[in-house]
């Protein structure tokens, strides 16, 4: 597989860090969160199969591509439609909490308002680029973020303040039923691959997809939520960690560093987080767009020659942003990322049957051409 | 059209210059006319080369016959053409109704500059000469390629300038040579005396702060350039060469990262990415350390930074921007002053008023080692160009840090990577990671 491949969905499973993923896994501590996540590892690690081989199968063809040449106008239109909207939320959902994140811990004076701007406008206009040039960029940022992110997660494992009889402890609790709530946040770790509804555009040679490619994916992800849900945990102690707000957090605030410039890892963790949370929103908002394009035909608007129609999705963009961010609390935030995780485990494995269905029209409509 | 009227005509055209010479031989019924510009003339060759064998020759055919042999010997194609090669130096021989134009000029700009601007201790120290038949020579007798081909253009209304296209046939990308053609046919400039200047001019955009060319002065980096399929453009008069499709890595390295062992050349690379990185950082950084978040820096170091701060009257915002402002100010002026005055200004400025400006308590310590750390790492980078943008960019990231905090300056910071990413060099990507299986893949496309 192509290296840009595994970037699309390596975002989607670290960016949950700093979102409400390991709240909501921890708030469930005791009523099946570790046994959600072995059974995520194992349907989300299908769904990744079946999406990777489905879009293997059109090189270069995105999802509104296929759509067009398989459904009628009246049902792909909405459709493409509730997947920009779908998009959309997704990326909001990031930027409203790292928003009130950088609040809480970086710049408590700085009103909500200026720090909103800030991030949206320096993402908005990457939104824009081609999508070659947006996976240009992952590769870059991820090149300088991720190396001490990977150093964080060394810290943590090394410390000494880690307790591993409270992993222990919260292991046991593998035999609770799993439970939707902590099912669905996982599942979204996994929900990385469904950005190739767009980013397949730049994929247009068929790629090699094996069995080991599914295990990578497994491991990581297995890593990941390990890493997630256990290390709080191991840091703060079982009993009480549902009451954490940032556990993560909490958690790199625990973390020293005795001989550097900077001792609080906290810092060095949200200024990279940063840069894991502006790649996050910076793909969802992308597929977004591209999604209204295919639904608005955004190129033809023009005013005076000038093309208008590529800017109208950038006002609603800040203007629903803004108007989000402020009638949000963290705690609203968290009862809506639980909500529309639950509706995510529903919409995409029903999915999988219009895939059936676009590759059964496809395989007829090649064979009508041939003969 | 008979060959009186044409001298009648040329004679019109050259009517407002007194450097016209036009001069009839006669002798043993041998008739020709020479017409040449004085100043521009080689008079040893001319002598040599037409005069002597005129009368020696025994008939005007046989004279005929011998100039056509001689190498500096150039068709005429038409009466536009015998003005603009006569204003370029040539020769014009008339016999009877034939035309003759013959290269014979002089020029004292041919000899070959040492490097000096992008000097390096290994390596040829010799550059371009601002003659360019001279740098043609040059390119040729580096680059041992038949398929090295070069085209020329006249650009430039008014002083009509030749301009050179050099590309390696068998490796240059046709569409980026395409694009080039096109955009420099549109150039309708009245003056053009640099290559410099190209670079402005087919970018294809108003307002540009990257070079979208790169400059070099070097024949060893102009070779690299050519193999490895990229189009060097030479203007006549000028000692620089721009080369373009680049990428944003090129403005990195340095010809004399391939003279050093390995290891010695990732030192220097991984050097001069922390000085990008550290000119391009520091000052945001201080700003938003000092005056947002004190606490990122471990407390001790927070003290000190604050305890040097003691007394300074100013934010740390304007601090900044008046001690940057002063050493820009440093750097304009050593470039402008005469070579003699120069060492004066480095005093006067790096001395006098770094200890002065601390003592009276203007600016902190702290700021004025961090002042001459930037000055120092924007050295560092090899292809003066970039550092110009890069000082640029860094006045940018700095207001955007001093309105936003720690977390604009790393947004900030973001958004001239996809910035950069988004921009094109001639349809080619500025910046992307290439991975030597990426290379493989797409010369294999092209085979």
């Amino acid at each position: 597989m192509s290296r840009y491949y595994y970037y699309l969905i390596l975002i989607n499973m670290v960016a949950n860090i700093i979102a409400s993923v390991p709240t909501i896994l921890l708030q469930y501590h005791k009523d099946g969160s570790v046994s959600s996540m072995a059974l995520a590892v194992v349907t989300g690690t299908i769904l990744v199969t079946i999406y990777t081989r489905f879009f293997n199968a059109f090189p270069g063809m995105t999802l509104p591509d296929l759509l067009m040449k398989t459904t009628s106008k009246w049902f792909y239109k909405p459709f493409i439609f509730f997947l920009a909207l779908m998009w959309f939320v997704a990326g909001l959902i990031t930027l409203v909490t790292f928003i009130f994140l950088l609040v809480r811990y970086l710049t408590p004076e700085m009103p909500v308002f200026q720090i909103s701007l800030l991030l949206i406008f320096s993402i908005i206009f990457g939104c824009f680029m081609k999508t070659e040039r947006v996976l240009y960029t992952i590769e870059l940022i991820l090149l300088i973020t991720f190396p001490l992110i990977l150093f964080i997660f060394y810290k943590a494992y090394t410390s000494k303040s880690i307790e591993w009889d409270f992993v222990k402890e919260a292991a046991l609790y593998v035999n609770q039923l799993p439970n939707v709530n902590s099912f669905a946040s996982c599942f979204f770790l996994f929900l990385g691959v469904a950005n190739l509804f767009i980013f397949n555009r730049f994929f247009t040679k068929k790629q090699n997809f094996k069995w080991m490619h599914i295990a990578f994916i497994g491991i990581i992800s297995t890593l990941t939520l390990f890493t997630t849900y256990f290390i709080p945990i191991g840091f703060n102690g079982f009993e009480n960690i549902d009451d954490l707000v940032y556990p993560w957090i909490t958690t790199s605030d625990s973390l020293r560093m005795e001989f550097f410039m900077i001792e609080r890892v906290l810092f060095v963790f949200l200024l990279f987080y940063l840069g894991i949370a502006f790649l996050s929103i910076l793909i969802h908002w992308h597929v977004s767009i591209e999604f209204l394009k295919y639904v608005f035909k955004l190129e033809e608007i023009k005013f005076r020659g000038f093309n208008l129609g590529k800017y109208i999705p950038i006002l609603f963009f800040i203007a629903v942003s803004l108007l989000f961010v402020r009638v949000m609390n963290e705690y609203k935030l968290f009862r809506i990322s639980i909500y529309f995780y639950n509706t995510l485990i529903i919409f995409f494995p029903l999915l999988i049957i219009l895939f059936f269905y676009i590759k059964r029209s496809m395989k007829n409509a090649d064979k009508a051409k041939q003969n | 059209m008979s060959s009186f009227e044409t001298i009648i005509w040329i004679n019109e055209q050259f009517k407002d210059t007194n450097e016209l010479v036009q001069k009839n031989l006669e002798y043993e019924n041998k008739h020709i006319v020479l017409i040449y510009i004085k100043s521009l003339t080689n008079f040893e060759m001319l002598q040599n080369l037409i005069i002597k064998p005129f009368f020696e020759m025994q008939t005007e055919q046989q004279f005929n016959i011998y100039l056509q042999a001689l190498p500096q010997f150039q068709e005429v194609e038409s009466k536009e053409q015998l003005v603009l090669e006569i204003m370029n130096g040539n020769i014009l021989v008339i016999i009877q109704n034939e035309y003759y134009l013959l290269d014979i000029r002089v020029s004292n700009n041919d000899k070959v500059n040492s490097t000096y601007v992008e000097t390096t201790i290994h390596g040829s120290q010799l550059a371009l000469s601002d003659n360019l038949e001279t740098n043609l020579n040059i390119i040729r007798s580096n680059y041992h390629q038949s398929s090295l081909s070069i085209e020329y253009f006249v650009k430039g209304e008014v002083n009509k300038h030749k301009v050179a296209i050099i590309y390696d046939k068998e490796k240059v990308k046709s569409d980026v040579l395409d694009s080039i053609r096109k955009r420099l046919k549109k150039v309708d400039k009245q003056i053009i005396t640099s290559t410099t200047q190209l670079n402005n001019f087919i970018n294809d955009k108003r307002f540009s702060l990257f070079p979208q060319m790169i400059i070099t002065e070097r024949p060893d980096r102009i070779v690299y350039n050519l193999a490895g399929g990229k189009v060097v453009l030479l203007v006549d008069g000028n000692p620089q060469s721009v080369a373009a499709p680049v990428v944003f890595f090129d403005f990195m390295t340095s010809m004399e990262d391939n003279y050093h062992t390995v290891l010695i050349s990732l030192f220097l690379k991984i050097l001069r990415y922390a000085g990008l990185f550290l000119s391009l950082l520091l000052p945001a950084l201080y700003v938003g350390v000092t005056s947002f978040t004190p606490e990122v820096f471990r407390t001790e170091l927070a003290l000190t930074v604050a305890g040097s701060r003691v007394g300074v009257p100013f934010s740390s915002f304007i601090e900044v921007l008046f001690m940057l402002f002063f050493m820009e100010l440093l750097l304009e002026a050593s470039i402008r002053l005469p070579k003699a005055v120069s060492a004066t200004a480095t005093t006067v400025g790096g001395l006098i008023l770094g200890t002065a400006v601390t003592e009276a308590s203007l600016a902190s310590n702290i700021m004025v080692i961090i002042v001459s750390a930037v000055a120092i790492s924007t050295f560092v980078i090899p292809v003066n160009e970039m550092a110009f943008s890069i000082r640029v960019v860094r006045l940018v990231l700095i207001l955007i840090t001093s309105v936003f905090g720690l977390a604009g300056l790393v947004l900030g910071f973001f958004v001239l990577i996809t910035y950069l990413v988004n921009l094109d060099s001639f349809g080619e990507p500025y910046l992307k990671l290439y991975t030597a299986s990426k290379n493989k893949e797409s010369s294999g496309e092209k085979a």
